[in-house]
């Protein structure tokens, strides 16, 4: 990782002044839409769940929730139309937003590469003590770990809104076995996502080395430092652009000098 | 008087005569769809041998059971039993469907009604008992085979009849045994065909209590170590102005 880098003081006090644009304004609105559904949706959902043989939910929180809606029905009215909401936005997002943003997000961002794999192979390692001396490899935007959590974030939400539609609409679903499996189903995705999701509030609120990427989820912006310290790949290739813009502009530039001379 | 009423049925078999009169007078009381009934009189056929022979037919319905199994199971608490007057009675509109209690109820006393995806089954016409009238299929027996009250009240008349009796049963086996809300009395009920089976489970429900449950609460309490150890880690080492 670039942390092993020696940057001059000048350099660094630069870099923290530089600002660079890490998120658009439709993956902060995507992600906090999503922060306030599973708010909404998750404590409701829990409360659901009441049957004694799972044994998972306190009777405390069951009874808190269905007193604060007035009863199971609207209770899980309001769950089923919350996820109903949920899944309408996203499907709108990703059908408005396809060609301007779902794909260039899945190309440039999703995808692992052979820094990716090499980073998961040390950095478990590393966690656990070992393999101190391997380098890791430089990261792009998102580093290997933010990636799988995505592909466990992506998979959960297809599998929560799938299971949770065919729930919502049991009432034209002819097969009872069908809902039956979508329970534990619906529940063991949500579970997958919750358990990330600690790591991920803690990683992106909490852990100080990451409170740039916290806040970036407000402004869409991290300092250089910050893109140059965790995300080098991302940030050479963000510089590689720059300098590209830069040589655009000055030939842009000549050209025209070029062009009043000659008209002179 | 007891605070809390126990509402069940006493069931006289000998009063039996099948006419049937009482799944008329529930499906209409409480508009149950066809081909479904929420009561069923069970045809014991002949018994005995000429020329002593002897036909019985049993009034049979949730039994509203102390223990019930179909309240254990059901996932959202739509399946309840009221704290009040001891009915087992379903929140349709919090019903989702699947259907476990109908799996695991050991009378069979419940039905997916496909039309509305919910579960029905007897209520004891609570909406009746609740205004003081007896449940529909009791007002209409003509025999009076059937009985309603309250069991907790020494003064009803499930009670009087129950004390008065000298063959009572429930419908329980050594292995099924949820305490249920319906004693039948005046014949012999305790036949194989009437016997509750064993409650069952479905694999996914299984799968779900056994598999699932454990497998993500040990997911998330990993996960919130993993974290609290490390939170712990940076308070004790505290933070730098410039964290590198």
């Amino acid at each position: 990782m670039s942390h092993d880098e020696y940057i001059p003081l000048a350099e660094r006090k630069r870099l923290r002044a530089t600002e660079i644009k890490k998120h658009n304004l439709a993956n902060i609105l995507t992600h906090w839409f999503n922060v306030a559904m599973w708010a909404l949706l998750l404590p409701t959902g829990i409360a659901i769940l009441a049957s004694p043989r799972l044994g998972i939910v306190p009777e405390l929180w069951q009874t808190f929730m269905r007193n604060v809606f007035g009863g199971t029905a609207n209770l899980i009215e309001f769950h089923y139309s919350v996820g109903l909401v949920w899944m309408a936005v996203l499907t709108f997002n990703i059908l408005v937003g396809f060609r301007r943003y779902f794909i260039p997000f899945t190309r440039e961002r999703m995808f692992l590469d052979a820094d990716d794999i090499e980073w998961l192979k040390v950095k478990p390692l590393q966690m656990i003590g070992l393999a101190k001396d391997k380098k890791l490899p430089a990261q792009d935007v998102y580093n290997a770990g933010q990636k799988l959590y995505m592909y466990m974030v992506i998979l959960g939400t297809l599998t929560i809104g799938l299971t949770g539609l065919i729930m919502t609409f049991h009432n034209v679903i002819a097969w009872p076995w069908l809902i039956q499996w979508c329970l534990p189903i619906h529940f063991s995705a949500v579970g997958m996502v919750v358990a990330g999701l600690i790591i991920h509030v803690y990683m992106g609120a909490v852990f100080p080395e990451e409170n740039e990427a916290f806040f970036s989820m407000f402004t869409g912006k991290v300092s250089a430092w910050y893109a140059r310290r965790h995300h080098a790949k991302w940030y050479w290739h963000k510089m590689e652009e720059e300098m590209d813009w830069e040589d655009r502009v000055l030939a842009e530039g000549r050209a025209l000098k070029t062009e009043e001379s000659a008209a002179d | 008087m007891a605070d809390k009423k126990r509402y069940g049925f006493v069931i006289d078999v000998s009063r039996c005569i099948d006419c049937r009169a009482c799944l008329v007078a529930c499906r209409v009381e409480n508009e149950v769809p066809l081909p479904h009934t929420r009561i069923w009189v069970k045809d014991q056929g002949l018994q005995g041998t000429f020329p002593d022979l002897a036909r019985s037919f049993v009034p049979y319905n949730c039994m509203h059971c102390e223990h019930p199994p179909c309240v254990e199971v059901c996932t959202s608490g739509a399946t309840y039993k009221d704290p009040d007057n001891g009915l087992v009675l379903v929140d349709q509109d919090a019903c989702i469907g699947c259907g476990l209690c109908v799996e695991a109820c050991p009378y069979d006393a419940r039905y997916l009604d496909p039309a509305r995806g919910v579960v029905d089954k007897c209520t004891g016409c609570v909406q009746r008992v609740e205004r003081g009238d007896e449940p529909a299929c009791v007002a209409t027996c003509l025999g009076g085979a059937r009985i309603f009250g309250d069991f907790n009240d020494p003064e009803s008349g499930v009670s009087k009849v129950l004390a008065g009796a000298t063959k009572v049963r429930q419908l329980v086996t050594d292995e099924v045994d949820h305490d249920p809300s319906i004693f039948y009395i005046n014949g012999d009920v305790m036949r194989a065909e009437l016997l509750p089976r064993l409650p069952r489970y479905t694999t996914s429900e299984s799968l779900w209590r056994n598999v699932a449950v454990p497998a993500v609460v040990a997911g998330i309490t990993l996960s919130f170590l993993g974290q609290a150890v490390a939170f712990t880690k940076q308070l004790i080492e505290g933070e730098q102005e410039f964290e590198e």
